[in-house]
């Protein structure tokens, strides 16, 4: 009897963590990958193959996923194609983090007129369909890297300040806070030091979600063709790419959706363990 | 607490019909403020749009007299005001590479997004609704765990990659459907629906696994912590009746604002869908308009997206407060 009750409990404590863990590592092993992989496996550069060598199978020698119409490997592809996307991904985030969470923070805190301003102008802005609006960024400002940073921004940062806003409403009656501004301490001092690390988590939370987001989002651009601009590899454009031949090498378009797929799902998982733990709380 | 005496509501007073107005005057400037951000947005474009379209061995000269020919040469505000007086009126410009009027243009389109749209959502919503609720029939059981899985699984597939993937197994692979080709809806109603319906599920997959996901949540959460749930099951009402006379009743609000919410997101992924199965709707023409540099048409095509959003958010809010005497007759 001891026994089977001392096991489950046991399963059930390690358990709890692999909700955690599994995303965790998975994301951990595609960054490593995309970061040190191609240098550690002396993989061929991303662009300028040889064209003698398109269409390559895989398990082909010396290119492991084959290649593509321009001779280039598309396991090497994929790795910095990733680098891409997730520097895409944690730029935006970022700035939706910065940028978002001090509007959200100031305006639920300080309140009245400021607030109603800063998110009347984020309603617009959220009003928006958010590929419709990166969209027209990107090409107004035309495709390369920077410019998908802000162009995406422009979405990440009110869905950031919305929750953050949200979250700052919460803390307003709490004692602590209370007793802060009744001590006299500075408006600045208080967000940083008492708002700021009590929204963080969500903000966090929301932030793995974002990285999913923002990953789908820029592989669409690029997908367009308004992303990252080619002979750069990017999820995205090697899924268009590899389009214009589907039928023929469909490996070509399955390699960097599966990628594109578990990087998302391992994010999104992650997401969601964070946040049922912050809500069973 | 303050004591509020209440006049007996008449139609204009009433708590319903003074939300319906609220909501109302708080679209405007939303709509007009989106019209800004977008018009600010195009005006940004480097290279004029007379350059894009005379081509690179154009002079200067040509270049300021299809300018002027245009009313590009005037400050960016009175453009604005010209385009937003004519749109107001429904004029919404002549496009620059066509010289075919932009309303018309958006009309002939607008049916076939539509019908996308329209589609993708009856699918989702028709299969999301059984299986949230079999789901919360027994949180914990197998299927809620399967259809937890399959939706998460489901929520991280990009819509274009989904899209890709069907159709290599079901017109590559199985040719049961049309990889694109689009047959208009007058034509034939079956080669219509045939050419569909791999676009209408590449969007309405995630969307079902989003509103699973919800639906499944918020009735669980009912199930569990309502006092009004133990009354009704006090009462000895059956479970499925708890479920779906009281616990969906309540989560049905909830759901009619994600939905509301979801609308934009929807409409914004007809575009890349569009383009994948060349299907002649909105979405393609923004694509269009934009490698061409088409600006009057982009910025149509964008305002109408925010509008349709907009106008999806009002409405969902307006029949929340409709359905829901709380929010009717709330502080708010």
């Amino acid at each position: 009897m001891a026994v089977a009750e001392v096991a489950p409990t046991v399963l059930r404590y390690r358990l709890r963590y692999l909700d955690v863990l599994v995303p965790a590592t998975v994301i951990a092993v595609v960054v490593l990958a995309c970061l040190v992989g191609p240098a550690l496996f002396a993989l061929p550069e991303p662009t300028g193959g040889d064209v003698l060598e398109s269409y390559m199978p895989a398990l082909s020698p010396g290119h492991l996923l084959g290649t593509d119409p321009n001779g280039n490997d598309t396991l090497s592809r994929l790795l910095h194609g990733g680098r891409s996307s997730l520097l895409v991904a944690v730029a935006v985030n970022l700035l939706g983090l910065v940028v978002g969470g001090t509007l959200g923070a100031v305006s639920g805190h300080v309140g009245g007129l400021t607030d109603t301003v800063i998110m009347r102008l984020l309603d617009v802005l959220i009003a928006f369909p958010s590929l419709v609006l990166t969209l027209a960024v990107a090409q107004s400002l035309g495709p390369s890297r920077t410019n998908t940073i802000l162009a995406l921004a422009f979405f990440s940062v009110p869905a950031f300040a919305r929750i953050a806003r949200a979250a700052t409403l919460r803390l307003r009656e709490l004692p602590f806070m209370v007793a802060g501004q009744l001590c006299g301490t500075p408006t600045p001092r208080i967000l940083l030091r008492h708002v700021a690390p009590n929204i963080a988590p969500q903000l966090i939370t929301f932030g793995m979600l974002g990285m999913g987001i923002v990953i789908v989002i820029e592989g669409a651009l690029s997908f367009l063709g308004l992303g990252i601009p080619p002979p750069a590899p990017s999820w995205g454009n090697m899924i268009s790419q590899g389009q214009q031949s589907l039928s023929a090498t469909p490996s070509l378009v399955v390699w960097p959706c599966l990628t594109l797929f578990v990087t998302v799902l391992a994010f999104n998982l992650l997401g969601e363990a964070l946040r049922a733990r912050w809500s069973g709380r | 607490m303050t004591t509020v005496t209440r006049a007996a509501p008449t139609l204009l007073t009433s708590p319903g019909a003074r939300l319906v107005g609220k909501r109302l005057l708080m679209a405007v400037p939303i709509v007009i403020g989106v019209s800004i951000v977008t018009f600010w947005v195009l005006n940004l474009i480097p290279g004029s749009a007379a350059q894009q379209l005379l081509g690179p061995e154009a002079t200067p000269a040509q270049i300021q007299a299809l300018e002027a020919r245009l009313g590009l040469d005037r400050p960016a505000p009175v453009r604005y005001l010209a385009w937003l007086g004519g749109a107001v009126t429904g004029d919404l410009g002549t496009s620059l590479v066509s010289g075919q009027p932009v309303a018309g243009l958006l009309g002939e389109r607008l049916a076939v997004s539509g019908e996308l749209v329209m589609l993708a959502f009856v699918i989702s919503l028709g299969l999301a609704l059984p299986v949230a609720l079999l789901a919360a029939h027994r949180p914990g059981r197998l299927f809620d765990r399967v259809s937890m899985l399959v939706s998460i699984t489901g929520l991280s597939v990009a819509n274009y990659v989904l899209a890709l993937l069907l159709v290599l197994v079901f017109a590559v692979e199985l040719a049961l459907f049309p990889a694109i080709g689009f047959v208009p809806l007058t034509e034939s109603v079956g080669g219509n629906l045939q050419g569909m319906a791999l676009p209408a599920a590449a969007i309405a997959f995630p969307l079902f696994c989003f509103y699973t996901r919800f639906l499944r949540g918020d009735l669980v959460d009912q199930l569990q912590g309502e006092d009004y749930i133990v009354t009704a099951r006090a009462k000895g009402i059956g479970p499925w009746q708890v479920l779906l006379r009281h616990a969906f009743r309540n989560s049905a609000f909830g759901l009619i604002t994600v939905v509301g919410l979801n609308l934009g997101t929807l409409i914004g992924a007809t575009v890349i869908i569009e383009q994948i199965f060349a299907l002649p709707g909105i979405g393609q023409l923004m694509l269009q308009a934009i490698n061409t540099r088409d600006f009057v048409v982009v910025q149509a095509c964008v305002v109408l997206f925010a509008v349709v959003a907009v106008v999806a958010n009002l409405l969902a809010d307006l029949l929340y407060a409709v359905l829901d005497p709380r929010i009717r007759y709330g502080s708010r």
